[in-house]
């Protein structure tokens, strides 16, 4: 009976993400040929109520934003004006919708990850994100001297490398989840003749066992492929069966971080900070943090032509703080909601997991469509328009 | 508790997909002055744009182009950016729509375009010249993009200019309510439809009645 509740609930929470899923495509697809689709409705998806509300706010700060910096020009007390104006213009923008939030929510409802991480992943890729716009400007316009279609081109280059990073990170969560959720399944379904008490111990020992299985089996060329592409470039180099060896080894790793959490041991210190956990959290730091926010190129360019490249930069910075504050705030609505989910299938057998692997599959899953539809053009966040 | 359970769970599920839509965001905007032409017969021959850029894509754009005279921008400077420009607004159906009687014209390629730098703000200037030209009693011209990538706003003073027109033409301008966000914004509002058209907000629409 149970089982048959948490099973209809999968097919609910499937059906929802494939609709938000779509959804979201169809959107994408009429905002990239704004003409191709009667106009009302294209343009009804694109702003609805609190994201119009959003979209003002944000573009009434930005509007501010070229005043300020040209009063900074004569009156130094204007700085203070600037930064306060970047400050909200940074949590007002990365409260629109867009595809860094997303990537960061998933990631975290994906892998077992604690509200520390969600913020700390949150900062450090709004700071990269203000970096590499300061580092474009700063390189770009202020010792080479480029053009803008230039520094767009480059822009363009680091968008497509970035959206790739995410697909390829997708693609390997999507991996490892998968796994999970496929052991999850198959415990799922020889779990109901176990006695309760036992299961915790069995289910670990069978997972490892299906999972191994499984990775050799039905998955272990796909595999290869996208790690070869996201990452790891010299497995290629060793035998198939060297590649195998390695990335099973690491994958085995996870899974057993994730079994532990799944049972609700709850995150130790080491976890914060581990090896495998900084590297893990660095490629969404990289995959979120790379593409940098076309607002902040803008204005830094501005701040150069105002000969205030200093007062650009620091609004870059301030900018990107208002961002992390909003990005980490979602994060921690993403990982306390995965908690409760935790908390809650901790106290059922079986069917609890399941759901919450099929969670952790879905939200993997979610990256890679992300990735994907943003690499092939079907989803535009905000357009790198060279013009 | 199932219940709980499966709410915590839709809800995050509906949280995650729901950022996953991805949008636009404003990075440029424009001030658009524009003039129908007409021929002597009454028919629309094509739309004169006049955009002007706001400070900080201006300041942008003019990046690193090379001048005669150090901070001065002539035409001639800018030339091969007007190029680019035009040349890249074409993907976007440059932003115009123009229906006659309901029925959307097409446009070819734009004609004497060129870029100024007045003040601290490029301004683009380039006909729109319509491919048949459309002799009707109600014109409708639109100026925006749907992807509110570039925020378009229909300058204060005639923005739209009827050069040639019959006498019986009657002009009317339908600019988009920039505080209704803000007044309508309550949920109810929003899921009862009646701010089910507010895409439409942002769109800048003319319309010509001849009688």
């Amino acid at each position: 009976m149970l089982r048959r509740i948490s099973c209809c609930v999968s097919i609910v929470i499937a059906a929802l993400a494939a609709i938000a899923v779509s959804d979201a495509l169809i959107h994408a697809v009429l905002a990239q040929t704004p003409f191709g689709a009667p106009r009302p409705a294209a343009g009804v998806q694109q702003t609805g109520g609190v994201i119009g509300w959003i979209l003002a706010k944000q573009s009434e700060f930005y509007r501010e934003m070229s005043g300020a910096i040209r009063a900074a020009k004569s009156d130094g007390s204007a700085v203070t004006t600037l930064l306060g104006i970047s400050f909200l213009y940074g949590i007002f923008h990365a409260a629109g919708p867009g595809h860094g939030k997303a990537v960061i929510s998933s990631y975290l409802v994906a892998n077992e990850e604690t509200a520390r991480r969600g913020i700390v992943l949150s900062f450090a890729s709004a700071f990269l994100q203000a970096l590499v716009a300061v580092l474009i400007v700063g390189i770009g316009a202020v010792l080479l001297n480029v053009t803008a279609k230039t520094m767009c081109s480059t822009e363009r280059v680091i968008e497509i490398v970035s959206y790739a990073l995410i697909a390829a990170f997708g693609a390997r969560l999507v991996w490892t989840k998968g796994r999970g959720f496929i052991g999850a399944l198959q415990r799922d379904r020889s779990g109901g003749v176990a006695a309760p008490g036992l299961v915790p111990a069995m289910s670990h020992a069978h997972a490892s066992a299906s999972s191994h299985g499984h990775a050799q089996h039905d998955h272990g060329h796909h595999n290869h492929g996208h790690d070869d592409h996201g990452h790891d470039h010299h497995h290629g180099a060793h035998g198939h069966s060297a590649h195998d060896h390695h990335a099973h080894g690491h994958d085995d790793h996870e899974h057993v971080h994730d079994e532990h959490c799944g049972h609700n041991h709850g995150p130790t210190p080491d976890q914060l900070a581990g090896p495998g956990g900084w590297s893990r959290g660095l490629g969404a730091i990289f995959a979120v943090g790379l593409r940098p926010c076309s607002g902040a190129i803008l204005v830094l360019v501005f701040a150069l032509a105002q000969g205030l490249f200093w007062a650009g930069v620091a609004a870059t910075f301030v900018m990107g703080l208002g961002t992390a504050i909003t990005v980490a705030a979602i994060a921690l609505v993403a990982v306390s909601g995965k908690g409760l989910a935790r908390r809650l299938a901790a106290g059922r057998e079986g069917g609890g997991v399941l759901i919450l692997r099929g969670l952790e599959f879905g939200a993997a899953g979610l990256v890679l469509l992300l990735g994907g539809g943003l690499l092939l053009g079907y989803l535009s966040a905000e357009r790198v328009t060279c013009f | 508790m199932m219940r709980l359970f499966s709410f915590a769970v839709l809800l995050l599920t509906a949280c995650v997909a729901q950022l996953g839509v991805a949008q636009a965001h404003p990075h440029v905007s424009v001030t658009s002055t524009s003039e129908l032409i007409y021929t002597g017969d009454g028919s629309v021959t094509g739309v004169r744009h006049v955009w002007a850029f706001d400070e900080l894509f201006s300041a942008y754009a003019i990046q690193g182009i090379d001048t005669k005279t150090k901070g001065v921008y002539t035409r001639e400077d800018l030339a091969p950016l007007a190029q680019v420009n035009v040349d890249s607004l074409k993907e976007f159906a440059y932003f115009t729509t123009a229906r006659a009687g309901g029925k959307k014209e097409k446009f070819g390629d734009p004609i004497d375009y060129f870029l100024e730098y007045k003040g601290s703000s490029l301004v683009l200037t380039f006909t729109l010249p319509l491919k048949v030209p459309a002799k009707t009693p109600e014109l409708v011209l639109e100026v925006f993009d749907p992807t509110y990538f570039v925020a378009f706003a229909l300058a204060d003073k005639e923005p739209l200019k009827l050069v040639g027109a019959p006498a019986n033409c009657k002009l009317a301008i339908e600019k988009p309510n920039e505080s209704k966000p803000q007044q309508n914004l309550s949920e109810q509002n929003f899921l009862n439809g009646e701010n089910a058209n507010y895409g439409a907000s942002f769109a800048n629409r003319m319309t010509v009645a001849c009688q």
